[in-house]
């Protein structure tokens, strides 16, 4: 059987680093190895050349102000290219530090703008404090065959994001894009940007098989990923949850959502 | 009554109300301090807490009747540095004050000072020793200045506390730029020493030698880039973690040479320390390792550079490292059948400096996490996968593991990513559940804990040991 391989880019993992991101392509990379697919991760680190099309998957993660600033100005000169691919639904994975690095620009504490990559409307601004602490959402996916539809992690942030794309959910119990319209992250196609890491992926696996299938059919290919033993994984997501909630409120979420 | 006669009187007012709001808050603390003692509860923050609400001017009163202070601050090792420092420094002859349990925010400084006071303020110790939590420091100094600060390293830490790296390296940088602070930190750590490039009043310590081990490793390197100018900084030799020796390539930034080199031959071996004077002399001695760890050479290192700078003779320096005894979580050995040995973990360098230590023991052993997300540990577990598992299945001879705590179940599932089969992996319940748990095995079990999940964990395998 000919091996089915999808090729991750881990973009700039020497500044990007902050939340763990490696645990979010640990799961991506056994979950597909579990399939028979091989995750093949390159890291592209500052100064290498980007070649959007020899990838079927980007990963930017969360860095400090200052990375971030030297992540913008290093990925400038392929916006385009960025753009080109996000419209012919090329999954990314976007997470904190990443997921503001999409749009506009990042606006400081003392006014500073970070310039983003414009690859979403999209905008993010200081506001009094970080929003911290574990989350928990409603995960608005569309097209998906999951019968689970809560999504949990953690969240750490100073800015607040304001877009009108979708959200990638609706806020059950934390803070999320701003802390005022009770929404987290976005979905454009097949890119997702989220403020959720935790990290991301190991409690959510039905996210991490969604972002697999993306990327398969970006590939071309179409078929079904077999369902895993997930026990530990729901396990973890449900102990994570019932707590965030309290019971009362899990029981109503869990008899809708799971 | 002119207007200066009127600003005068008003100043004056202020003044006396200050002193008696000063000295309330004073009484305050001591008197709850002594009800909490007669009812047999030690160890609360309450004293410190209530004093400092009161008045925040007294702990800066209490500071400044000090003749010789030293903080020491930085992510990790505060607690192990302060207390070897103390043992060195302070015995009855020449007792000093210090905050022996680690409560390193101002209200717990306040409290390290309660008991040593008269209820009409005055200081009975001229001397101490603090352990000073890094977003206090700059505070702190804005209105005291210490003999001397100890930055022990700047590696990733609870950042849901402080947000990123960058910030408490601009907390430390504040906490220093008085004139007059002598600064002494570690120029393996490029962050740390970043500090004490081109400043005076500055002294170094560093390993210039220690065993090489060929295994490379994943570890997540923080301030891995020049701080001078964004280039990735190249090791020529890495130690642990983002420690060693480096240089950045367009070389405006290099390892300082130290002024306090330590080699390390075998990782339970005396420690050597390579003394070099400012008159070009160089003092060599050996002083014992009473903590095991390469983390812990560290911090032994930088308390026997701050005596040396203090002007402590080396014979006493070794004398009182070789009785000392190091506090819990420093892998202390509870002895039994099964063996156990606790470690304290509270971030990805940490603990990957403690599994090297575990591989260090040749022997089949099991493991077991205690995981806990309260405020103390750090409410965000995403460090478990910063940790470098991966190196230490490759290397290590274990094939139990066992995860209790409150993020139990994040841990297990760290470890079934990091490639441990599921039937390996046993979920405990409750952290009194690890004895029991383990008490059939025939292999020693290193329990990892994060910080409060530690006391109990303590209890309960010293009840077991007897
Ligand atoms: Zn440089």
């Amino acid at each position: 059987m000919s091996e089915v391989k999808i090729r991750l880019g881990h973009l700039f993992p020497e500044l990007l680093n902050l939340y763990a991101d490696q645990g979010n392509i640990a799961v991506l990379k056994r979950r597909a190895a579990l399939r028979n697919i091989l995750l093949e991760v390159t890291p592209i680190k500052l100064g290498n050349e980007l070649k959007v099309e020899d990838f079927d998957l980007l990963l930017l993660g969360g860095g400090s102000d200052r990375e971030q600033a030297i992540v913008g100005k290093e990925l400038a000169p392929y916006r385009e290219d960025l753009q080109a691919a996000i419209e012919a639904n090329m999954p990314i994975l976007a997470i904190c530090g990443g997921y503001q690095l999409l749009g506009k620009f990042y606006e400081l504490a003392n006014g500073e703008r970070i310039p983003g990559l414009r690859l979403v409307d999209m905008e993010t601004k200081p506001g009094h404090g970080r929003l911290i602490g574990n989350i928990a959402i409603e995960w608005m996916a569309q097209n998906e065959s999951s019968k689970e539809l809560t999504i949990v992690g953690f969240e750490n942030h100073g800015g607040r994001t304001y877009h009108d794309y979708p959200a990638l959910g609706k806020v059950l119990k934390g803070h999320g894009n701003n802390g005022r319209d009770h929404l987290e992250g976005l979905q454009y196609k097949s890119l997702i940007g989220t403020y959720i890491h935790g990290p991301l992926l190991p409690k959510n696996p039905h996210l991490a098989d969604a972002i697999l299938r993306y990327a398969l059919n970006y590939r071309g290919h179409f078929s079904l990923l077999e369902a895993l033993d997930d026990q530990l994984e729901w396990d973890a997501h449900h102990a994570v949850l019932q707590e965030l909630l309290g019971n009362k409120k899990y029981a109503r979420v869990r008899q809708r959502l799971c | 009554m002119s207007m200066a006669e009127w600003a005068s009187t008003d100043f004056e007012a202020m003044r006396v109300i200050k002193k008696w709001k000063s000295r309330l808050a004073l009484w305050v603390g001591q008197i709850t301090l002594y009800v909490l003692r007669l009812i047999g509860r030690r160890g609360t923050s309450l004293p410190g807490f209530l004093a400092y609400r009161l008045s925040p001017d007294l702990l800066f009163n209490l500071l400044t009747q000090l003749d010789t202070c030293v903080f020491v601050t930085g992510t990790n090792g505060k607690t192990t540095t302060s207390a070897l420092l103390y043992s060195i420094l302070s015995d009855e002859k020449n007792l000093w004050l210090t905050n022996k349990d680690g409560a390193n925010l101002m209200q717990g400084l306040l409290a390290a000072f309660l008991p040593h006071v008269t209820a009409t303020g005055r200081l009975g110790l001229r001397k101490a020793i603090l352990e000073v939590d890094e977003a206090t420091l700059p505070r702190i100094t804005e209105r005291f200045h210490p003999t001397m600060v100890v930055v022990t390293n700047v590696v990733r830490d609870q950042l849901d506390r402080y947000g990123e790296v960058d910030q408490a390296l601009a907390m430390l940088r504040q906490g220093i730029s008085y004139p007059g602070i002598q600064l002494i930190t570690n120029a393996d750590d490029p962050l740390a020493a970043s500090l004490g490039i081109e400043r005076e009043l500055t002294s170094f310590y560093g390993m210039d030698e220690v065993l090489q081990d060929t295994q490379t490793r994943n570890e997540v390197r923080d301030g891995a880039f020049c701080l001078m100018c964004g280039q990735e900084i190249e090791y020529s030799h890495t130690i642990y973690g983002q420690f060693g020796h480096y240089h950045c390539p367009n070389g405006d930034f290099t390892r300082p040479t130290p002024d306090y080199g330590g080699i390390l031959r075998a990782n339970d071996a005396s420690l050597i320390v390579r003394w070099r004077k400012r008159n070009t002399e160089v003092e060599q001695f050996a002083v014992p390792s009473p903590v095991i760890g390469l983390y812990n050479y560290y911090n032994l290192l930088a308390a026997v550079a701050t005596a040396c700078t203090l002007g402590i003779s080396t014979r006493k320096i070794v004398e009182a490292v070789t009785v000392y005894e190091a506090p819990l979580g420093r892998m202390q050995v509870y002895a039994g059948t099964p063996e156990r040995i606790l470690a304290l973990i509270k971030n990805p360098a940490g603990a990957n400096s403690v599994l090297r230590t575990i591989e260090t023991d040749s022997r089949a052993k099991a493991v077991c996490f205690a995981i806990n997300d309260a405020d103390a540990d750090g409410r965000d577990v995403s460090w478990l996968w910063d940790i470098d598992l991966e190196s230490f299945l490759a290397t290590a001879v274990c094939d139990r593991y066992f995860c209790a705590g409150h993020r139990a179940l994040d841990m297990a599932l760290r470890l079934l990513y990091a490639g441990v089969q599921r039937k390996q992996i046993e979920i405990l319940d409750a952290l009194s559940d690890v004895v029991k748990a383990t008490e059939s095995l025939d292999v020693p079990v290193y329990v990892l804990s994060t910080y409060t999940a530690l006391y109990p964990l303590g209890t309960y395998l010293r009840e077991a040991s007897r």
